[in-house]
């Protein structure tokens, strides 16, 4: 029993990183509707961005802090410069997603080397709760990624501007006569989703090491939690993360390790073949023109 | 490129096009294309062929032409890649794992049952369109970038499935065939008669390309491509034909894959990985799916280039990733639809635009 809560406990902090990756496609892929294949490169840099902070001296959570900030911007300049021409020919914004993605790997390889990055445990302690050792680190991991989640949450489904952005995606012409600056909602989404790349990136090197090819690995599974929840479905997106940090926690725990990788993408092709808008229902996607 | 796959139901409302007069258009002819005198279409066939055929005896060197058969076989995987996406507009960024069902079917049945190339070639071939077929028919019920996604999970899952399994199919490490069965008077063990052997094969590829391309077949699929609904509303089996062009993009790729596995006689899972497809994805339009030539110019560039330049891995995917990105911002058709446009600039006929519809052959 104590083995099967640690378990959890480690579950649910794999999971928030993937929660925090599926968001931010939830909504650059459902809401701005721009397949953004770098995400997962994105959250990398922020994971590299971090390593290369805190090796420096920096705190970690200031770090984090940075590392946000630093892929939002990087999020920005790459809406600015690419994928703002793409917007009506959503295909041409998903082939040019992958080179960045290329772009983004190797320069990090460039950078730095492609070698594994990790730092120590930023906060370093155990607790002890009813007899179960639950490392501190993990918990706060799983807190922060709580209240970002909430934060979006609200943000979408009760603000002024979440319902902006909900009216300019179910109909950008008419959303554009009512005076909603639409391409400027696309470019803050796709800064917010970035933004939270980086602090996923961050988090994530805080629980285990990364390699600059990450990214690749990660994006397949934010993928899976966002098209499993339903684009542009922010509490989906929870759940399909809860949901697939839960399963590849326990099967790396009790069943066949090696397949790990391949439950995900089992369940993602058979979300997509027989229930394309998700578990829990969202847009289908960029309205492909 | 344009606008592509609208998957039913979600027909492109956004788009600001006035679908009617071009609908009537793309059905009723192909005249979105202009395509280019046949003068000039029998002369660019006849320098290509002299070139590649020539190839071997300019003296270029070992490594020169170990390059030169890479990229043939790898240019036979994208004319099935090409035809699905230019003529069909489906995309998919899992095509290393359809060359890869080719090589490892080739491959397990050299090791179990001791066939050779050209015995375990058909079924390696077969073997290929099947998977493709059956990998194709979520296209049937969602489109665009969903199954875009669906060809990445496959190819993932493939790697995973062929690390897994043992030692039927080598796990990690892969599996290693012979050379290819020599017929009377040729051995492939020279390096030039494989080039001659995949050469051959290439051939084929471009012929069927072609002959898809100008058959009412191929006018079907853009039309589908164009406007799916429409082209069921008027009676298109858009079903039947959509898993047609998936089963014949994997033929081409299953014939690339023992290809390239004769070709390097040792296969591991991570030749067939998402990276690969994602850089088939990425010479296709590099070089233009919808032009006859297209694929192969994306394969001669991306393979090619690193040596050119002189670059180390590192460098040379950098270089990759921001040449993609310029292609797609400032020539959407790719290179193709560029040498085209310059071409028609250039003797003040009326080319095509990048944008406009089929055109299928550069030249």
């Amino acid at each position: 029993m104590d083995i099967f809560v640690q378990q959890l406990v480690n579950s649910l902090s794999v999971a928030s990183v993937t929660i925090l990756i599926g968001i931010g496609i939830t909504l650059i892929f459902g809401l701005a509707g721009i397949v953004n294949f770098a995400h997962g490169e994105f959250l990398m840099v922020g994971g590299m961005a971090t390593w290369f902070m805190v090796g420096a001296g920096m705190n970690f959570f200031v770090a984090l802090v940075l590392a946000g900030l630093l892929v939002g911007a990087l999020g920005f300049a790459a809406e600015r410069c690419l994928f703002r021409f793409t917007l009506n020919r959503p295909m041409n914004g998903f082939i040019m997603s992958i080179g960045l993605s290329v772009i983004l790997q190797h320069a990090v390889i460039r950078v730095f080397n492609e070698f594994q990055k990790s730092i120590t445990d930023p906060v370093g302690m155990v607790w002890t709760i009813g007899g179960v050792d639950i490392i501190a680190m993990r918990a706060i991991v799983v807190a922060i990624t709580a209240v970002v989640v909430a934060i979006t949450y609200f943000g979408i489904s009760r603000s002024r501007y979440g319902m902006a952005l909900r009216a300019s995606v179910s109909d950008r012409d008419t959303a554009e006569l009512m005076g909603i600056p639409v391409r400027r909602y696309v470019t803050g989404v796709f800064i917010y989703g970035s933004l939270l790349a980086g602090i996923g990136g961050a988090l994530m090197i805080s629980l285990f090491p990364i390699t600059p090819f990450t990214g690749s690995v990660i994006i397949i599974r934010g993928f899976a939690v966002s098209l499993i929840g339903g684009l542009g479905n922010v509490g989906g997106a929870v759940v399909g993360g809860l949901v697939l940090g839960l399963v590849d926690g326990l099967s790396a725990g009790y069943g066949y390790p090696e397949w790990t990788d391949a439950y995900s993408l089992v369940v993602m092709i058979l979300i997509l073949v027989l229930r394309p808008q998700g578990l829990l229902g969202g847009t289908l996607g960029p309205k492909a023109s | 490129m344009p606008v592509t796959d609208n998957s039913a139901g979600k027909t492109g409302a956004a788009t600001g096009r006035t679908r009617a007069s071009h609908r009537l258009a793309l059905l009723t002819a192909d005249n979105a294309s202009v395509p280019l005198p046949a003068s000039v279409q029998a002369i660019t066939a006849i320098l290509l062929a002299v070139l590649l055929i020539a190839l071997p005896w300019l003296g270029l060197g070992y490594r020169f032409l170990s390059i030169a058969i890479t990229t043939l076989y790898t240019a036979i995987g994208l004319y099935g890649l090409g035809l699905q996406f230019g003529q069909a507009g489906i995309m998919s960024v899992g095509h290393a794992a359809l060359m890869g069902v080719g090589a490892y079917a080739s491959a397990i049945l050299s090791v179990q049952l001791g066939l050779g190339f050209w015995t375990s070639l058909p079924f390696a071939m077969a073997l290929s369109a099947i998977v493709g077929g059956v990998i194709g028919l979520p296209t049937l019920r969602v489109g665009g970038q969903h199954y875009i996604i669906i060809t990445f999970c496959f190819c993932a899952l493939f790697v995973i499935v062929l690390t897994n399994g043992g030692t039927f199919t080598g796990s990690a490490t892969g599996l290693d065939v012979g050379s290819v069965t020599p017929l009377p008077g040729i051995n492939f063990d020279k390096l030039s008669n494989n080039y001659y052997l995949v050469l051959a094969a290439l051939f084929l590829a471009l012929a069927a390309t072609y002959l898809i391309g100008i058959s009412r077949y191929g006018r079907t699929l853009r039309a589908i491509r164009e406007n799916e609904q429409l082209a069921r509303s008027v009676g298109i089996n858009v079903d039947l034909h959509k898993l047609g062009v998936l089963m014949v993009s994997g033929l081409f790729a299953g014939l690339a894959g023992v290809l390239q596995l004769y070709y390097l006689r040792h296969i591991s899972p991570t030749l067939f990985g998402a990276f690969p497809s994602l850089y088939l994805a990425l010479m296709v339009m590099l070089g233009g799916a919808r032009y006859l030539y297209g694929p192969l110019i994306g394969a001669v560039i991306v393979n090619f280039l690193p040596e050119v330049l002189n670059l180390d891995p590192v460098d040379s995917r950098i270089a990759y990733g921001i040449c993609l990105l310029l292609v797609i911002l400032l020539l959407p058709g790719g290179v193709g639809a560029g040498i085209k446009n310059v071409y028609c600039a250039l003797t003040g006929g009326s080319g095509t635009q990048t944008q406009g519809g089929g055109s299928n052959g550069r030249a």
